[in-house]
């Protein structure tokens, strides 16, 4: 069963809002998409597993460095920036 | 009721790669703001993580030099929770398949504390809150972390303190961290729960976050297990939660609020690949490690027969101890060495960043040098002890302040001469000594030793005296 | 020939030149993208500044690559220097990459000239491109039907002659069930033959880049150029061979399995071209082999499981501190964070979001995220046996065809059963290429699939080009665009 209270808590960890009105909408809706996925309980148990597809192991790079970009880039697409920090102001 | 304090510790160590664990900018600290930053540590979308093969191998050592089983088989997993020093909401991190399995940290009472694991995982950027508005710096964003979790084993205060102490050294020998924790290169995490003096069951914990230094660890903790206590006898229950220790007013509080709901909701990072270890691997590394200081320590003792105090002095940090250990080569009296470190360089290295660094003027090879001539007889100690000052101030070897006429001219029947000539030009000195004054001796040896330009033995000559007038 | 050797051709032999060609492509997309709403961005400047450059080669006699001067467009989920790239969602908007996707960079070098951006469903979630934030594509065949998705736009704006070919990006489907709904080829490549650096995250163990092509000799083309190693992709291994030199091959002889469980829940229409096609391929020698794949029916509750899982942690990064859209109005960080949020994302990416977020949560984790992928195991190893005994799996590549605009958004469950026959292969890694092989009454198209063995892109563009030979007279091309 997914509760209301199951909803707030997602929504809270997913950092979204949901208004009051559409809580029960959203319970609702959610419940018939994890009835939905409920399905695979009755898949056959497995003890297959998965790791990865392609089974790829060992793969690295070597510890050298490479350039940084400027700031002027990393901040290109910040809302808001101040003396080369990305800001969140407090308020607005 | 007295009270037991069990106590945990989360110690995230930043290793001393070149490069980030996941992209190839800089882990230097400090830097401008943002200028040690790329896409993929800022987190742009469809940027990948490739992770840096030198990390695993750091972890490794780590993980070898506190006795931990190497896992043959480890992954990554993504950590996840919102705050805006992490750049992509998640931290890179393991949880179902660390790198590092078990392993233990002994103290000086002989307690072993033991550790659950160590993994690797990345480190958020920093934040600076001024007027309520909060600035992001990335830079430190993706820098390595290994992080080692101990067992709750810690019964003390005192074995806190020892323990933290233990790692900075032991992984500092290894050199895979400076683990400086007034630069946050050190961090720990602790727990803390009490339970009455002779119970077996372990307390409700709380965890005090972020500790930067060994003295506030001391004071934190006391301060925690006191409130605990408190909190008990007055019919109270402890509550499991994250603390802050604030430094200023010495008490810890909650940094719940009603924002934080925690659940990491760990999963494999599909972005990243199995890491497989060979034993080979393993061996290979186990083989690149420097004899660790546990081990450096009781060589010391048993082998060189140094004190312990001493022991103790020249193991606590990897230069001291390889300065130590070059100085030694060949010579017969490691004692000597250890007094001239101890007793003499050591002023000079008053701070304990000056003894970590151990930027000494003179080299091991010419302290090895100047014991030596001390060794074969050519000098006495009083000389070779101000040739060392002299040595320390200019960087200069030995050879370059004691001449050839200052070596080697007192063999025994030179002294005895030297005696003889002392005993029969001061008679009155030694009448004086025949009637009990003790003292007037030194006036004699004085004059061996002024005769024979201070090169003289003063103990041995003061003997040949005695035998003769005594 | 395909368009990519045609364009090739008029080029080499100087029958236009490219900043011609260029020039016709971006008037057809002033004409028709008002209606097919293909493009969401175009770039005609640096489009014609590449189609400039092309041209002074072959001035300058110098030769050119197949894909030289060929005008292309991009899915607005992979990453472009300098050019906006939004996943079609109010949250990305105004976000110019400062890096380049690494088949972007693939195909820079060969001076592909890319004329835009182009439409999708928001983040890749939804198979009707209904759920971008620019509206929706329309279907160049109908424009009341939708194009597909998620990459409805590339298929769109190929189906409509208004780009000679596209990358799009697969993750349940989003490739070939668009390349279904217009009449075109699309691959969804192995996972991990092309690389995923700079596209943008949706589901990071399902999404692959592939190609959007009028004729299976392009897609050959086009994946031969994308399917490199990357360095910056942990999970990138690259192609085992080039598929080009293998395409005609004979198909005497090969098998080719239908899964029997593919054809339950097909419309009429749908099952009735995807067996004909199999007569056609009887025809041309091969080996029609049925068989049973009962697991398959797990397949699209594994997919949401394990799609909204990753989805759920790659779209946290969108709290409006470093790029995108920031909320107006707001009372501290966390405020600040959940606004944006709520504000900058559509109600289907939210809606899979918080599904990824409930299955991986404390007590949950074991019953679905875990569970779904042990089934995801189990799923692999019945399509590497089924794989044994044939060479090709044959099956329908959506259960319809192209509906009509409005209708996915009704009921979400109903509409993530449109996904049934594509995830399969995004689940099991496996390449999967969809080509049109028919029209229903309505004359909208209807596409197969033909599944390979991992790596197997030449095995399955064999058999799929062996039917776009023996078909070609059935062709019907759509009254837009550039007509070569």
């Amino acid at each position: 069963m997914v509760t209301r209270e199951d909803v707030e808590n997602i929504a809270l960890l997913s950092k979204l809002f949901v208004p009051e009105e559409e809580l029960d909408g959203l319970t609702k809706s959610m419940q018939e998409i994890i009835d939905f996925a409920d399905a695979i309980n009755n898949a056959p148990a497995s003890d297959e597993g998965f790791d990865n597809i392609n089974n790829l192991s060992n793969v690295f790079r070597e510890d050298e460095v490479i350039e940084s970009y400027p700031s002027t880039e990393i901040l290109k697409n910040a809302p808001e920036q101040a003396e080369d920090h990305f800001l969140v102001r407090n308020r607005e | 009721m007295k009270y037991e304090l069990v106590s945990g510790f989360e110690t995230h160590i930043e290793l001393s790669t070149k490069t980030k664990i996941f992209c190839g900018c800089t882990t230097q600290f400090g830097g401008e703001p943002n200028t040690h930053c790329c896409p993929v540590c800022i987190g742009l979308p469809g940027t990948l993580p490739v992770l840096n093969r030198e990390v695993v191998r750091f972890a490794i050592k780590a993980g070898l030099a506190v006795h931990g089983e190497i896992a043959e088989v480890a992954k990554m997993d993504r950590k996840n929770y919102c705050y805006p020093d992490l750049s992509k909401a998640y931290q890179i991190s393991q949880l179902y398949a660390p790198l590092i399995i078990g392993g233990y940290v002994e103290l000086s009472n002989g307690r072993k504390i033991r550790l659950h694991h160590i993994h690797i995982e990345e480190d958020a950027g920093k934040l600076i809150h001024q007027h309520g508005d909060t600035y992001v710096d990335y830079n430190r964003g993706g820098v390595p972390l290994i992080e080692i979790v101990s067992e709750p084993d810690i019964r003390s205060i005192d074995e806190a303190k020892e323990y933290v102490e233990k790692l900075q050294q032991v992984m500092r020998y290894v050199g895979i961290s400076d683990c400086k924790m007034q630069e946050g290169s050190m961090r720990c995490d602790v727990n803390v729960s009490v339970r009455p003096e002779g119970s077996e069951e372990l307390g409700t914990r709380t965890e005090i976050k972020n500790m930067n230094s060994i003295n506030n660890i001391a004071k934190a903790m006391e301060y925690e297990y006191d409130r605990q206590v408190d909190l008990i006898e007055s019919g109270g229950q402890v509550v499991q939660e994250t603390l802050r220790y604030d430094d200023a007013t010495g008490t810890t509080s909650s940094m719940r609020s009603k924002e934080d709901a925690h659940d990491y909701r760990y999963f494999r990072d599909p972005d990243l690949v199995t890491i497989n270890v060979s034993r080979e691997e393993v061996e290979q590394l186990r083989s690149e490690l420097p004899e660790l200081p546990a081990d450096k320590c009781k060589r010391y003792i048993d082998e060189l027969g140094l004190p312990e105090k001493d022991a103790q002095l020249l193991t606590k940090y990897r230069k001291i101890s390889e300065y130590f250990d070059e100085a030694c080569e060949g010579v017969k009296s490691p004692k000597s060495v250890s007094n001239f470190i101890i007793g003499q360089i050591f002023r000079r290295t008053e701070t304990e960043a000056d003894k970590e660094s151990f930027d000494v003027k003179t080299s091991p090879k010419q302290l090895n040098e100047l014991v030596k001539l001390l060794d074969s007889g050519k000098i006495r100690n009083n000389l070779a002890k101000s040739t060392l000052e002299k040595m320390l101030d200019s960087g200069k070897g030995a050879l370059d302040f004691i001449s050839e006429s200052d070596m080697g001219g007192i063999d025994e029947n030179a002294l005895i001469e030297l005696c003889k000539n002392a005993v029969e030009s001061n008679p009155k000195a030694v009448e004086d000594f025949k009637n009990g004054k003790e003292k007037a001796i030194k006036a004699l040896v004085g004059n061996v030793m002024k005769n024979s330009r201070g090169k003289a033995d003063a103990v041995l000559a003061e003997s040949k005296i005695k035998e003769m007038i005594g | 020939m395909g368009s990519i050797a045609k364009i090739h051709d008029m080029l080499t032999s100087k029958q236009c030149s490219c900043a011609e060609l260029t020039k016709s492509y971006l008037e057809e997309i002033e004409k028709s993208n008002g209606e097919l709403n293909a493009y969401v961005s175009v770039t005609g400047a640096e489009a014609l500044k590449t189609a400039e450059a092309v041209d002074k080669k072959i001035a300058a006699g110098e030769e050119i690559g197949m894909l030289e001067g060929v005008p292309m467009t991009l899915k607005d989920n992979i990453s472009t220097k300098g050019i906006e790239t939004t996943c079609c969602s109010k949250i990305l908007t105004g976000y110019k990459p400062i890096y380049d996707a690494s088949v972007w960079e693939l195909l820079q070098a060969q001076n592909a000239v890319m004329l835009g951006k182009t439409n999708m469903d928001e983040f890749a979630m939804g198979s009707s491109c209904e759920t971008s934030y620019f509206g929706g594509a329309a279907n160049p065949f109908n424009t009341d039907h939708v194009a597909g998705g998620s990459s409805g736009g590339v298929a769109s704006a190929v189906g409509g002659n208004i780009a000679a070919y596209g990358l799009g990006s697969d993750t349940g489907g989003s490739i070939r069930q668009p390349a279904s709904f217009c009449g075109v080829v699309g691959l969804k490549p192995t996972y991990g033959s092309v690389s995923r650096y700079g596209l943008i995250a949706y589901a990071s163990s399902l999404d692959q880049i592939g190609p959007i092509t009028k004729s299976v000799e392009d897609a050959s083309i086009v994946f031969d150029a994308i399917s490199k190693r990357d360095k910056r992709d942990s999970t990138s291994v690259g192609s085992k061979k080039t598929t080009f030199d293998s395409l005609d091959n004979d198909i005497k002889g090969m098998k080719i399995g239908i899964a029997r469980e593919y054809l339950d829940g097909v419309r009429d229409d749908v099952k009735e071209a995807v067996l004909n096609a199999a007569e056609v391929y009887k025809s041309l020698g091969a080996e029609i082999v049925y068989f049973d794949l009962p697991i398959l029916k797990f397949a699209l509750p594994v997919y949401y499981i394990i799609a909204c899982a990753e989805a759920s942690s790659n779209l946290g990064r969108y709290d409006g501190i470093r790029y995108g859209y920031k909320t107006e109005h707001y009372n501290g960080t966390h405020d600040m964070i959940c606004r944006t949020r709520s504000e900058g994302f559509g109600d289907e990416v939210k809606r899979r979001i918080l599904l990824g977020t409930y299955v991986l949560s404390a007590g949950y984790y074991d019953a679905y995220y875990k569970k779904a992928q042990n089934l995801r195991g189990t799923i692999i190893s019945a399509f590497n046996s089924a794989l044994e005994n044939c060479d090709v799996i044959l099956a329908p590549t959506v259960p319809m065809t192209a509906f009509e605009k409005g209708h996915a958004v009704s009921d979400p469950v109903e509409t993530y059963l449109t996904d049934i026959c594509t995830v399969p292969v995004n689940i099991a890694g496996l390449p999967g290429v969809s080509i049109p092989c028919g029209f229903n009454s309505n004359g909208m198209p209807i596409g197969m699939q033909l599944i390979g063995k991992s790596f197997g892109e030449a095995e399955i563009l064999n058999a799929a080009y062996k039917y776009q030979q023996a078909q070609s007279d059935k062709f019907i091309d759509t009254k837009w665009g550039v007509k070569l």
